[in-house]
């Protein structure tokens, strides 16, 4: 499964970046996500819980690993759920270009889904991670907002 | 045998009473005291290797009695058996590689077994399922069969050094010859997909170990109970008396439910014995879709070298097969295909090579048709292009190149699925396809209506194919039919039933030979201590050889009532005729018995049988057929094609079938309307689909599309009867045929509504999607 997608953010590569490392923030990019630690500076660990179409409330045990960091510009995952509904891995980048007094976000991975989810959850999977994207990305934009409006100008 | 007041009429099913009233015993319908329930931890991951499985925490949960993994099997872990051994062919390769009850070391496909839990219901086991922790290291997975045949593949068994299941070459004639004396080589690539059987009834199995009688009792969903039962006593070092194996009345068969042994047919058995309490699994639905074997996907590669006129010169095919993570069931699939598409057809010149691949997805068996109508459709393909490339109409080509009626016995030179030589015993196809030509109103539809219809707007088209299906293969079935003293008649086989109607065509043989009302034949099918003997249900061969079994047992009777009535009545045996349950004088009607009185005197309690004699009116009797034999017929089929959204709409459907001599006319139907109803499936809605890493995508009726009753159309049916020869019966199998041609004609005809758009229909199933997509990509290209 490939998702990608670019997404306009407000404030600099910088500002968006220290958010991006902050467990706290990430935990409400990714919608669903119940628990969130930085185990490592280059590792989270938590977990996930989503419903795919017939499966509801799946959990799974997420460990993202963090390679090619490049503060504060881009960074790749390695990203291993694994649950009773099945699994999902693999790979994404995230790259933050500035453009005007913002940024855009340009997103993208290659998941690997396997077992209940895959089986029976194939044909949502692709409109539930939009969406999941989506509502993720949109939490992100009004925790920026949030802080640059809080923040001196 | 020649038709009479029973054989050959359309007796109502004798079975069906008791399962429209809910009263016929189902393995579902089982329930034993003190019975525990079974579940399977199954893998999620299609290729992995097995680092740790840790249960511990499972073991613990309440109301779990056990759970086990293949460390806890001991000795008793071990590969199944190799089913069905390669037949005899010259340089054929065949790379053995069973199923296992449990994986040990390595997952080869998702969905594979990795740890059994019992508990004392359904639900905890399934809990408890999630307690098990499992530590799997993913692999690459193999699921293209090209690619997996490339130097450095991901490996499925490590052993054979690559995916290569089997290399198989047969021949006949000199292809390179005919090809260079050819007016025109037709070649093109054709892919064919199966999907899963999906029989309305999953599998199921309970097991009972009954410690006083030591006694092992196995209720199974299985087209073999006397092969599991012989297979499981040995496994578990039991005498074959000790274990009773009772295949009920099952939900549909239709080829998977012959394979053994599944890992829950030997893991239950274990565990009941080892518990001492009976044990419970029925299988849901999702487990179908990766723990019951299915068919999959062909390559052919195949070209036709014709002469000016249209006559076949000569066959050329190539073809890659998929045959799963194992390859138990041997090379029956590949070997129809390649067997099955000389079809009706003299071909003097034949090469077909074949290369079975292991895949990391289920295991592929024959399901309904096994693989012929992937060679039907290569052929009636190939000969659909050929007829459009030299200006020759369609029925006209294949009217041309039939195997004559009087070319029987018809010899094709290569080895058969049953290791005997491919040769036909008998039929007429010319004649099945005129009546075929003339029930579809072949001519009045091309010349008048399909061009009114066009001007109209309308996309219909037609398509009408040839299709030969091997039945009726050995070893051997028997059967024993005992006349009770209540008059009534006992008849046991070994052969299970899946709904195919043996209740009453067997019931109709028996009635038949021994004059008694049908409905006074008791049958009895799929428990091995009823018949000990026997093979199973599978290869359209249940009415040719166990009917012919019965047919033998019966005539072995009525001899037994002959030789003890003519005495006793004082009557010569040739004056004597059985009739209305009686044993009578043909002219003194007041000399007479009734058979269960008769039956009474055959068993005294005084006096003596004399030596020589048996006691009763009893008999067991055997039959195995020489070789299988040809069933054939000619489908045809109009459908209407919306060309905008690619829907399509079969609006007639003709099915003109030789099963030679018919012994109920009414099953025959229902057996062909059945499987054209598979085949429509086939053709447009089923489709197992697999992404790149070995994870099904749609293990669900949600989205695995059946068609339904609102897309399969009745089907318009005519009989030709050419007997076989290879049985007293005379008769040919049917469970397959409706369902091996159907994509041919399918495609024959949404190709034929489409005339004029580009689109050439080389693969199947098709889909509105797929259908879509081709009329895009041919609209494209024509406008390039």
């Amino acid at each position: 499964m490939i998702v990608e997608g670019t997404y306009p953010l407000p404030g600099t590569p910088v500002v968006i970046w220290d958010l991006l490392m902050d467990p706290e923030v990430l935990a409400k990019a990714m919608p669903g996500t119940k628990l969130l630690v930085r185990a490592a500076a280059d590792r989270y660990e938590g977990v996930m819980r989503i419903g795919i179409g017939p499966i509801t409330a799946a959990e799974f045990e997420l460990v993202i690993a963090l390679t090619d960091v490049l503060p504060p510009y881009s960074y790749a995952m390695q990203i291993d759920g694994k649950g009773r509904a099945g699994f999902t891995r693999g790979t994404a980048k995230v790259e933050l270009v500035p453009e005007g007094a913002g940024s855009v976000m340009h997103y993208s991975a290659d998941l690997q889904v396997g077992g209940k989810i895959a089986a029976v959850g194939q044909r949502l999977l692709d409109s539930v991670s939009k969406l999941l994207t989506r509502q993720g990305l949109e939490a992100l934009n009004r925790e920026l907002n949030h802080r640059l409006g809080g923040a001196p100008a | 045998m020649k038709p009479g007041r029973y054989f050959g009429e359309r007796v109502l099913r004798l079975e069906d009473a008791r399962l429209l009233t809910g009263r016929a015993l189902f393995v579902d319908d089982v329930q034993l005291p003190g019975m525990l329930h079974a579940a399977l931890l199954r893998s999620d991951e299609a290729h992995a290797r097995i680092r740790s499985i840790d249960a511990s925490a499972a073991r613990s949960r309440r109301g779990i009695v056990a759970v086990y993994t293949a460390a806890d099997l001991g000795a008793y872990w071990r590969p199944g058996p190799l089913l069905v051994p390669p037949p005899p062919i010259s340089g054929l390769v065949f790379n053995t590689a069973t199923q296992v009850p449990l994986a040990r070391d390595k997952v080869r496909h998702a969905g594979e077994p990795l740890a059994l839990v019992v508990a004392e219901s359904r639900y905890l086991a399934e809990d408890a399922l999630e307690d098990i922790v499992v530590d799997l290291e993913p692999l690459p997975a193999v699921t293209d069969l090209e690619a997996a045949l490339l130097e450095g593949a991901s490996l499925v068994h490590e052993q054979f050094g690559s995916n290569l299941a089997a290399h198989v070459h047969q021949h006949k004639g000199d292809y390179a010859v005919a090809r260079a004396a050819a007016h025109a080589v037709i070649a093109r690539r054709f892919h064919y997909d199966r999907g899963a059987a999906a029989a309305i009834e999953n599998r199921g199995v309970v097991a009972q170990w009954d410690a006083r009688a030591e006694e092992l009792t196995l209720w199974d969903t299985t087209q073999a109970p006397i092969p599991i039962r012989n297979g499981l006593a040995a496994l578990l070092g039991l005498r074959e008396s000790q274990v009773r194996v009772i295949a009920p009345f099952i939900g549909g068969g239709f080829g998977p439910k012959i394979m053994m042994y599944y890992p829950e047919e030997v893991l239950l058995p274990w565990a009941a014995m080892r518990l001492g309490r009976p044990v419970k699994w029925i299988e849901d639905r999702r487990e179908n879709f990766y723990a019951t074997t299915q068919e999959r996907g062909q390559v052919h590669d195949a070209e036709l070298a014709v002469s000016k006129d249209g006559k076949i010169l000569g066959v050329r095919d190539r073809f890659l097969h998929d045959t799963g993570a194992y390859d138990p069931y041997g090379l029956t699939v590949p070997i129809n295909s390649q067997c099955t598409l000389l079809g009706p057809y003299v071909v003097p010149n034949y090469d077909s090579e074949f290369t079975a691949v292991f895949t990391n997805k289920p295991i592929v068996t024959p399901v309904r048709g096994a693989g012929r109508q992937h060679g039907v459709f290569v052929m009636e393909r190939l000969l659909d292009f050929a007829a459009r490339e030299l200006g020759i109409d369609r029925v006209e080509i294949r009217r041309r190149n039939y195997i004559q009626p009087d070319a029987f016995p018809y010899d094709h030179e290569i080895l058969f699925q049953d290791f005997r030589p491919l040769v036909y015993d008998s039929g007429n196809y010319p004649a099945a396809l005129e009546q075929a030509v003339e029930l579809i109103g072949y001519d009045s539809f091309v010349r008048q209506e399909q061009p009114r219809l066009r001007r109209e707007g309308k996309h219909v088209g037609l398509g009408i194919v040839s299709y030969i299906e091997g039945t009726g293969i050995g070893p051997y079935e028997g059967a024993r039919v005992t006349i009770e003293p209540s008059g009534s008649v006992r008849l046991a086989t070994g052969v299970g039933t899946q709904g195919q109607g043996h209740f009453t065509t067997f019931a109709q043989i028996v009635a038949e030979v021994l004059g008694v009302e049908v409905d006074q034949v008791q049958v009895s099918t799929g428990d091995t201590r009823e018949f000990t003997w026997g093979t199973g249900t599978f290869a359209s061969r249940g009415a040719v050889v166990a009917g012919s079994a019965c047919h033998a047992a019966a005539l072995k009777v009525r001899e037994k009532v002959l030789a003890l009535a003519g005495p006793l009545l004082g009557v010569a045996a040739g004056e004597l005729v059985l009739h209305g349950g009686r044993v009578q004088s043909s002219n003194l009607p007041d000399k007479g018995i009734s058979l269960g009185e008769l039956a009474r005197k055959a068993n005294p309690l005084r006096g003596a049988v004399t030596p020589g004699t048996e006691p009763g009116l009893e008999a067991t009797a055997y039959f195995g057929p020489d070789r299988g034999n040809a069933a054939s017929g000619v489908h045809a089929m109009i459908v209407e094609v919306d060309a905008e959204t690619a829907a399509v709409t079969i609006k007639r459907y003709v099915v003109v079938h030789d099963c030679g001599t018919i012994i109920n006319p009414m099953v025959v139907e229902a057996q062909v309307q059945g499987g054209v109803a598979h085949g429509i499936g086939n053709a447009f809605f089923e489709q197992l689909s697999f992404d790149e890493n070995g994870q099904l995508r749609n293990a669900s009726f949600m989205d695995y599309l059946l068609p339904t009753a609102l897309d399969v159309p009745t089907v318009e049916m005519a009989h030709i009867e050419t007997p076989s020869p290879l049985n007293p019966l005379g008769t040919k199998g049917v469970g397959e045929a409706g369902a091996i041609p159907t994509g041919a004609a399918f495609a024959q005809a949404v190709e034929d509504a489409l005339a004029g758009s580009g689109v050439e229909l080389t693969e199947i199933p098709l889909s509105p999607n797929r259908l879509f997509e081709l009329l895009e990509a041919a609209k494209a290209r024509g406008a390039a």
